[in-house]
């Protein structure tokens, strides 16, 4: 049995940089995994061992995605084995030939009990890709999975949504995209750095999965969102009663408050 | 030399950096400033498996090579310098000796709880009349049968108030100089082994930095490390990669106060507009760079150089003599750049000034590495 972990290897928004007119930057930012997928794997990896099966990460991107320290950076933290399809026809590939992609991987696998992914993603946070992948593989799809258990056979999940908690059970697969407070990542440590490039990797070009993505709408621009610019007024709340009091006063020094 | 780290390298610098900044720095300035030894993160260090780096993995420890060994040191001291210490003791001067010295019983007995961090190590070496000059130890190991009786003092031990393990030097011939020496392993509940309380320091506040005396404390004669009379080349071989240890920590408290200085320019607005506009702070901000990033490539050279197994005494010796300046100047200068916030508690810059200092000390004086240097040239 299977579980497998999507995850993206991708520029950090950490080391983009914000042009003036709002233009964000990112051919400076080094790759690297986002914290939502970290999370995934590290609820992925307690859930595999829980169940006794194998766990596999799955990534589609272009040339970066393959390159040994990527893979290894994944399977440090805790994944069985990686497969990634990696090809300059995916390079900033959308939501719809990404999640086309690693649902053929996935059926490919076989035996595969739960996809896992991050609720979103560091580059266009666009929460799609769980969703897409569900529908396109004919599985359910849970989101806002905060906790998650299963027993190899039976898949309990509770979503922490804005009207309560809700607890759901499973059985057969399904799509689970956790969210970030589902667990906390931990640094992979250096038994776990040596470990990494000692386990499996498969990587599969653009021609093994059915070719290169159909052309797809394009980013023309980013700007600043339209509207009066914010203050940028931090307010300590270490008091909160002068905190309170401060909140107050710009308020209405702005003309919120009369 | 132009350096590419190895995928190995470059993971251990995210992970560590990463649990650094997770489980390092969130305590920080408050381990500096209450003067208190981080003894909860000494089981996490050793959970992450930083105790071990220098040990091979048939010893429990993961045998990664010297230059992840001090990318780690770096990062760790980037966010704690006390941290940073904590380790490079442990492990380039207690636990390295021990690997290539010891036995394979002292190995097996005591590699194990170094690496996994049941035990902390400490490195005594010098003493109140025996600083830079070694040669002129005045502890004692008188031969007594199955053992060796120990007398005498030891100052300025980091890790002496946590450590369990202890590789101390002690003179037992007659021979004069550094040829009397030897090493030796001495447990810490070892009757007539006492350590007195911490010293209190300008920087690196929170290591636990103490006098150890010996009042005829009797030590397996099986606790000899190496042979005996050999300490000397024992205590040189140590410090010639603890040094690059010590360059490393340099580095990484000139790399915060550099990030620190970095973004305060970028945020402070004088004169209508940010102070990293003005060509002052610019210059200020290169210089830095500069100097942080030829620290750096000696430290990653000497390394290199160890992890190869070539002769490395003297690249460490010059990475850790320029590390011990630019550690000084570069977070002097991020003081400059905050201005008079940066003298105070307020921000993080005064805490590497005082934590800078140290770097040209320990290990070896800039005046000893200077002597270890010349000598190569001045044969």
């Amino acid at each position: 049995m299977k579980i497998v972990v999507a995850y993206q290897w991708a520029p950090d928004p950490q080391e983009a940089t914000v042009g003036e007119s709002g233009t964000v930057d990112f051919s400076r930012a080094k790759p690297a995994m986002s914290d939502y997928d970290a999370t995934a794997i590290e609820v992925g990896r307690a859930v595999a061992s829980a169940a006794g099966a194998s766990l596999v990460g799955v990534t589609v991107g272009g040339a970066s995605v393959a390159q040994p320290v990527a893979t290894k950076a994944a399977l440090s933290r805790g994944l069985d084995e990686v497969v990634v399809v990696s090809d300059p026809a995916f390079e900033s590939a959308g939501t719809l030939p990404v999640a086309t992609v690693l649902a053929q991987v996935v059926q490919g696998l076989g035996d595969v009990a739960l996809v896992i992914a991050g609720d979103t993603s560091i580059d266009n946070g666009a929460r799609l890709l769980p969703p897409v992948l569900g529908a396109l593989l004919g599985w359910p799809v849970l989101t806002d999975v905060q906790t998650l258990q299963f027993d190899g056979t039976a898949a309990t999940a509770a979503r922490t949504l804005p009207e309560g908690v809700q607890t759901l059970s499973l059985t057969g697969p399904a799509v689970i995209a956790v969210s970030a407070d589902s667990a906390k990542p931990k640094a992979p440590g250096m038994k776990d750095v040596l470990a990494a490039g000692k386990k499996p990797v498969t990587v599969k070009s653009a021609a093994d999965v059915g070719g290169a993505p159909a052309p797809e709408g394009v980013v023309r621009s980013t700007a600043k969102p339209s509207g009066p610019a914010r203050k940028g007024i931090k307010i300590d709340t270490t008091d909160p009663a002068a905190a309170a009091a401060e909140l107050l006063s710009a308020l209405r020094a702005a003309g919120a408050l009369s | 030399m132009p350096f590419q780290l190895s995928d190995e390298q470059q993971l251990t610098q995210s992970s560590v950096r990463e649990f650094a900044e997770a489980e390092v720095l969130p305590i920080a300035v408050e381990v500096d400033r209450n003067h208190r030894f981080p003894e909860e993160t000494v089981p996490k260090l050793g959970e992450m498996g930083l105790l071990g780096m220098l040990i091979p993995e048939e010893y429990g420890g993961s045998g990664m090579d010297p230059l992840s060994y001090n990318i780690a040191i770096e990062e760790l001291s980037r966010c704690c310098a006390t941290t940073g210490v904590l380790v490079e003791a442990h492990s380039s001067l207690c636990s390295w000796p021990i690997v290539h010295y010891g036995t394979e019983e002292q190995k097996r007995k005591y590699l194990p709880d170094l690496a996994s961090g049941a035990k902390l190590g400490a490195f005594g070496l010098t003493e109140p009349n025996a600083g830079s000059d070694a040669g002129g130890t005045q502890t004692t190991a008188v031969r007594d049968g199955d053992e060796f009786i120990l007398n005498g003092q030891k100052v300025f031990i980091t890790n002496g108030g946590y450590a369990g393990t202890f590789v101390v030097f002690a003179r037992s011939t007659d021979a004069p100089g550094t040829r009397g020496v030897s090493a030796f392993i001495v447990e810490r509940d070892t009757p007539g082994f006492t350590v007195a309380p911490p010293e209190d320091k300008l920087g690196i506040c929170g290591s636990s930095t103490t006098p150890l005396f010996f009042d005829n404390a009797r030590i397996p004669a099986a606790n000899l490390l190496g042979e005996e009379g050999k300490g000397f080349h024992v205590a040189m071989a140590t410090l010639d990669g603890g040094r690059t240890g010590i360059a490393a920590q340099g580095v990484g408290i000139a790399q915060a106060a550099f990030e620190e200085a970095v973004k305060y320019a970028k945020e402070r607005v004088q004169f209508g507009a940010p102070i990293a506009k003005l060509q002052a702070i610019q210059w200020m901000i290169a210089d830095m760079a500069t100097d942080i990033e030829a620290g750096r490539l000696l430290v990653y050279q000497a390394a290199d150089l160890e992890g190869r197994g070539e002769p490395h005494g003297n690249a460490s010796a010059m990475a850790k003599l320029y590390c011990g300046q630019m550690a000084t100047r570069v977070t002097n200068e991020a003081i400059q750049v905050h201005g008079g916030v940066g003298y105070t508690a307020a921000y993080s810059a005064e805490r590497h000034y005082r934590d800078a200092r140290i770097i040209g000390i320990y290990e070896g004086t800039n005046e000893i590495q200077r002597l270890v240097i010349s000598r190569n040239y001045l044969k």
